[in-house]
């Protein structure tokens, strides 16, 4: 078994999750040279971003084909057994990789878990979400956010991943016991990993308010601290990418890692800036 | 090394900068015992207006009368408002004007009486500023001071400044220069909105840059904190180190709340009010 490394699990639908898991690979490679990269699948990756996963994983068990919204989180919870490394870090796949982790391989070391608790926004504020995360106050839920998260192989986090399958397959009956007040439509991995957490009284463990890395931008629109918000960010804000991978999105220099959340951020000059800077080659 | 104050007095057709620009140096010299430095485009006028200046400015600076400036809303409470010139461009100057190693930049209409401002001197960073300004009416939109536009940087505010001559001061004032002079172009890609060149824009955009386009610690936090009323409210008089200000209310127009405030420096943005009060002030010495 590898020693460390990321892992996406894709599942196209009306998006094409499979070309977002390659740029993100693309833009984990391009940052840190020496990473390994997975992808938990069942669609076909293009022949020439084939090169850049170390490991292409069909799903495990059976591909749950449930209802659209359902769909991405029915299969969340078998990432735990998929996974080819010994401590691996979990991403979405709307997500680029845009410094060298090292430093946060380092810290995630000292847990067995852990999950991103504070996110920023794209001019690097502390994000104070009152808009979509109304379930998470109304019903004392650790503010956990699984787009970013690690675990290592072992006893807690395999203990951990059960319960996120539990809940998952009894997504209803759960979320009517711990999350009655702004009861959410469907099952979301947050969601249920707080919930998980709360069940198991393991926030202390898993998470880390106090400091201010590993983090992630995350794009949701109503969440930027803006007076005046429209449903794309796209809308408010350019985006600025430079010829050696520099992003800037309107005015601000991003690091880290950045969550663009909206699908049509991926366009055909972002994806050939990343291949020309890796030399991806047509093949 | 050397220190003290500059401040910019450059009047228009109904507010009097010079008469706020001596009242400030008295209060200066009174509270921090520093010298000031006036720049101004009408030093004739002040040597008349005010004979004794040479015991209360360290230097006066001449600058050339220009006709390029803006214009503003100048409020004088919330019923009473004129459309002035603001002659606001010569701010960027201040790194080649300063007769000092180590410069306090004010506002006139900034009102010293402590002398918390002089801890400006006694720490290590060069380049000082606030970013957090407090209104006395607590219920004001602020978000204008919070970012420069909805969408864009950090606000910071001009008004109070702290910079010492170094390399890397210089760089950014000549930056701020830039800035100034191509002003368009800043305002549409920092996406200010607003035809009206302001400096407190222009040093925010000059501060997120040399932050690299994030957050960074090119600027220090000046000392004490900023507090600020402004030109909807009246400010009556300042009785020693307190002042009396009629503070607008809430959803009752031309109505005020009347407040002391003491002890603490204060940045009047309602120049007519401010120099009815300068005038008394003045009158009673």
């Amino acid at each position: 078994m590898s020693n460390k490394g990321f892992l996406m699990l894709s599942q196209n639908s009306e998006t094409d999750y499979v070309m977002q898991a390659c740029l993100c690979a693309m833009s984990i490679h391009a940052s840190n040279k020496e990473a390994k990269v997975s992808l938990v699948t069942n669609d076909k990756v293009p022949k020439k971003y084939k090169s850049l996963f170390d490991n292409i994983i069909p799903i495990p068990w059976t591909e749950e084909k449930n209802s659209e919204n359902s769909l991405a989180s029915a299969n969340r919870w078998k990432l735990y057994h998929a996974t080819p490394y010994e401590e691996t870090i979990v991403l979405d796949t709307d997500m680029l990789v845009l410094q060298d982790l090292s430093s946060w391989w380092t810290f995630l070391k000292n847990y067995e878990m852990y999950f991103v608790s504070n996110v920023q926004t794209y001019r690097g504020k502390q994000v104070v979400d009152h808009y979509y995360r109304k379930a998470f106050k109304a019903n004392q839920l650790p503010n956990l956010y699984v787009g970013f998260h690690y675990f290592k192989k072992c006893d807690f986090a395999h203990e951990f991943y059960k319960w996120m399958e539990l809940v998952v397959n009894n997504w209803e009956l759960f979320y009517g016991k711990y999350v009655s007040e702004h009861y959410p439509k469907s099952c979301t991995m947050d969601v249920t990993a707080a919930l998980v957490a709360k069940i198991l009284n393991c926030e202390d463990k898993i998470t880390n308010s106090l400091v201010k890395y590993p983090t992630f931008t995350h794009m949701k629109p109503y969440i930027q601290g803006w007076n005046h918000p429209s449903a794309s960010w796209q809308s408010r804000v350019g985006t600025y990418l430079t010829q050696d991978l520099k992003l800037t999105i309107g005015n601000h220099l991003q690091q880290g890692i950045f969550h663009y959340t909206e699908n049509d951020f991926v366009n055909d000059d972002i994806l050939s800036r990343y291949e020309n800077y890796l030399g991806v080659l047509d093949g | 090394m050397s220190k003290g104050v500059l401040v910019y007095a450059r009047n228009n057709s109904q507010v009097d900068y010079i008469k706020q620009a001596y009242y400030l140096a008295l209060q200066i010299k009174k509270y921090m015992d520093l010298p000031t430095t006036v720049a101004t485009d009408s030093v004739d006028y002040l040597k008349t207006a005010f004979p004794d200046y040479e015991n209360v400015f360290d230097h006066i600076i001449e600058l050339d009368w220009t006709t390029n400036y803006t214009h503003k809303r100048y409020q004088d409470g919330t019923l009473s408002g004129r459309q002035l010139e603001f002659k606001n461009d010569s701010r960027t100057l201040s790194y080649d004007l300063t007769p000092y190693e180590e410069t306090l930049l004010l506002d006139t209409d900034y009102i010293v009486v402590n002398d918390v401002l002089v801890k400006a001197f006694e720490q290590n960073q060069d380049f000082l500023i606030y970013k957090t300004g407090y209104d006395l009416a607590n219920f004001r939109d602020y978000s204008e001071f919070d970012y420069i536009s909805d969408t864009s940087v950090d606000f910071y505010w001009a008004t109070c400044v702290f910079f010492r001559k170094t390399e890397t001061n210089k760089i950014f004032f000549d930056l701020l220069q830039h800035i100034q002079e191509n002003w368009p172009h800043y305002n549409s890609i920092f996406q200010i909105n607003s035809s009206v060149y302001r400096n407190d824009h222009a040093f925010s955009i000059a501060i997120h840059i040399m932050n690299g386009y994030q957050q960074g610690d090119f600027a220090g936090k000046m000392p004490g904190k900023l507090f600020y009323t402004t030109d909807r409210d009246i400010v009556v008089d300042v009785d020693d180190k307190s002042f009396l200000i009629l503070v607008e209310k809430e959803n009752y127009l031309g109505e005020y709340t009347p407040i002391r405030f003491k002890d603490h420096n204060l940045h009047i943005m309602n120049k007519f009010s401010l120099n009815r009060m300068i005038d008394k002030e003045l009158a009673n010495e």
